[in-house]
């Protein structure tokens, strides 16, 4: 176990809470995949899910549902930190220890989980087996890290598959203690569809804002999210994961979800940030001429984008040229568009103090601090 | 009175960078006497006609739109397209998501390249693009379509 030297003049806790770092990207995992819900789901679903039988059926075919999970794209650097594991201990399955690993040396005041392993349950052909899961991994996130640690702050994941259940999972869970989010997996559908719509009534009402990540189903499951073709290989499939979020943000936009849900706010978690802008720009020039097909659009599209999409930092840019770090920040409104995310455990953690270095500290502050504040509200303290 | 060729036939982009420099130079010397152009006699311009018309180095749209006459500068002012050559029509109200409601019949024009709308009446863009669309004064004076440059 990695012990912390604590730093000399160690900020006290008001300090901290002025100027701590707030991370919205990290992974609770679990050691036994979906086995480690089954305490939290009732005999009648354990059987739906295959999950009550003997261990061996968990690798079999037909004998257990399984997380959907990036499974036909293997990354040759080991897709986690390999510091961040012990002997049968994998990365962040141990709250104690990732705290001592992640939060304790660089100051992090509160860090978002963002879904672990389920990241890619929206895939599941049955959106009831999804929300079941849903269900069960909120209630184990609660005990297992949120109760564990006032630093960890949850997202409650829902199934977007069901609509009806995910809003009852909202109103079930928006008022326990560490939600700050709520975390929906992807799904086939475009994020601006009226199915999604409960949803997004649920988040503005509760004032919660929604979380979207790559889902590491896509193309890989066929009621995953799609993109244009399917990719060989892993860098490219990984690359070229933000085609879908800038069709999400695309479709909620024209839709005019952000008209209809005043208050919802969508935080992009690793699905890049620098295409925004040529999305902003090319939707306020085509919007001149088409405005009639969207007129609940009453302002510069590129405005919703502004005031409602926030975008994590992870994995942040690194341009050739670093002088041109500055004027892209400034392009993006970053000092209000990004929010800092390190994605621990997975391989392209971003350290809080080392991602960011080339921008200014005032910038670092917003990223790190102000506009991750605003979006989460008092629910952090 | 100045003569005045009709154009509608032949408004040809080309000449529309030299209507560009002289729209902006007509701007820089007003204000100035206002000229008085006949375009025709007002049977020859119907209901739901339009003349594209030259005054000088300017290319100008003369439309009959519901038995009203507007002139307004053939140019948009965003790509100088030939914008009086678009469509006439109403436009969308602001409404909730996934509602419809159309109205504001005949009262813009659409720019026949990007499909801005212009307001006939006005020049004004519906949505903000810091730019006008010049208008003329255009009347029925003894049975002549008559415009005032």
């Amino acid at each position: 176990m990695t012990t912390i030297e604590a730093p000399r003049g160690a900020p006290d806790d008001t300090d901290l809470k002025r100027n701590g770092v707030i991370d919205s990207d990290v992974h609770p995992n679990f050691i036994n995949g979906i086995r480690d819900l089954t305490p939290y789901m009732s005999e009648t679903w354990k059987s739906r899910l295959g999950v009550s039988g003997e261990d061996w059926a968990k690798g079999m075919a037909a004998a257990q549902f399984t997380l959907p999970l990036d499974y036909l794209y293997i990354n040759p650097a080991g897709a986690y930190r390999e510091d961040a594991a012990r002997p049968g201990m994998p990365p962040a399955t141990d709250p104690d220890f990732t705290a001592t690993h992640l939060l304790d040396p660089h100051g992090v005041y509160r860090a978002v989980l963002l879904a672990g392993q389920c990241l890619g349950i929206g895939a599941m052909p049955d959106g009831m087996i999804a929300a079941t899961i849903a269900s069960a991994y909120n209630e184990w996130m609660c005990e297992r890290w949120l109760q564990n640690d006032q630093r960890w702050r949850g997202a409650l994941v829902v199934a977007p598959q069901d609509p009806e259940a995910a809003v009852a999972e909202i109103d079930r869970m928006a008022k326990r203690d560490g939600i700050v989010a709520v975390f929906m997996p992807l799904g086939q559908i475009l994020m601006g569809e009226k199915h999604y719509w409960p949803i997004y009534e649920a988040c503005n009402r509760h004032e919660l804002p929604l979380i979207t990540h790559p889902s590491g189903t896509e193309n890989v499951f066929a009621k995953a999210p799609q993109m244009a073709g399917t990719p060989t290989f892993y860098l490219e499939w990984h690359t070229a994961l933000g085609q879908i979020h800038q069709s999400n943000t695309l479709s909620m936009i024209c839709h005019g979800v952000f008209e209809k849900f005043p208050k919802l706010r969508h935080v992009i978690a690793e699905g890049g940030f620098m295409w925004a802008l040529e999305v902003m720009w090319k939707l306020d020039r085509d919007w001149k001429g088409l405005r009639n097909e969207v007129p609940w659009l009453t302002r510069p599209p590129s405005e919703y984008l502004l005031e409602h999409t926030r975008f994590t930092t992870q994995p942040f840019i690194e341009p050739h040229d670093p002088r041109h770090l500055a004027p892209l920040m400034e392009m993006l409104h970053a000092e209000q568009t990004l929010m800092y995310s390190s994605d621990y455990p997975h391989w392209d953690f971003d350290n809080p103090d080392q991602a960011l270095r080339g921008l200014s500290p005032q910038l670092r502050r917003a990223i790190q601090v102000d506009t991750p504040r605003a979006v989460y509200g008092d629910r952090l303290d | 009175m100045t003569a005045l060729t009709d154009t509608t036939a032949d408004t040809a982009a080309g000449t529309l960078a030299d209507t560009t420099q002289l729209a902006d130079e007509t701007a820089a010397r007003a204000p100035r006497e206002k000229t008085r152009h006949v375009v025709d006699r007002a049977e020859n311009l119907p209901l739901g006609s339009r003349r594209i018309v030259q005054v000088g180095k300017l290319s100008i749209g003369v439309l009959n739109i519901d038995d009203r006459y507007h002139a307004l500068l053939n140019k948009c002012p965003h790509h100088g397209a030939p914008l009086c050559e678009g469509v006439v029509r109403g436009t969308m109200a602001d409404t909730a998501p996934h509602e419809y409601s159309y109205g504001r019949h005949n009262e813009f024009i659409t720019c026949p390249w990007h499909g801005y709308e212009f307001a006939l009446e006005s020049g004004r863009p519906l949505l903000d693009i810091g730019l006008r669309v010049p208008v003329f004064t255009v009347a029925v004076e003894d049975g002549d379509v008559v415009l005032y440059v």
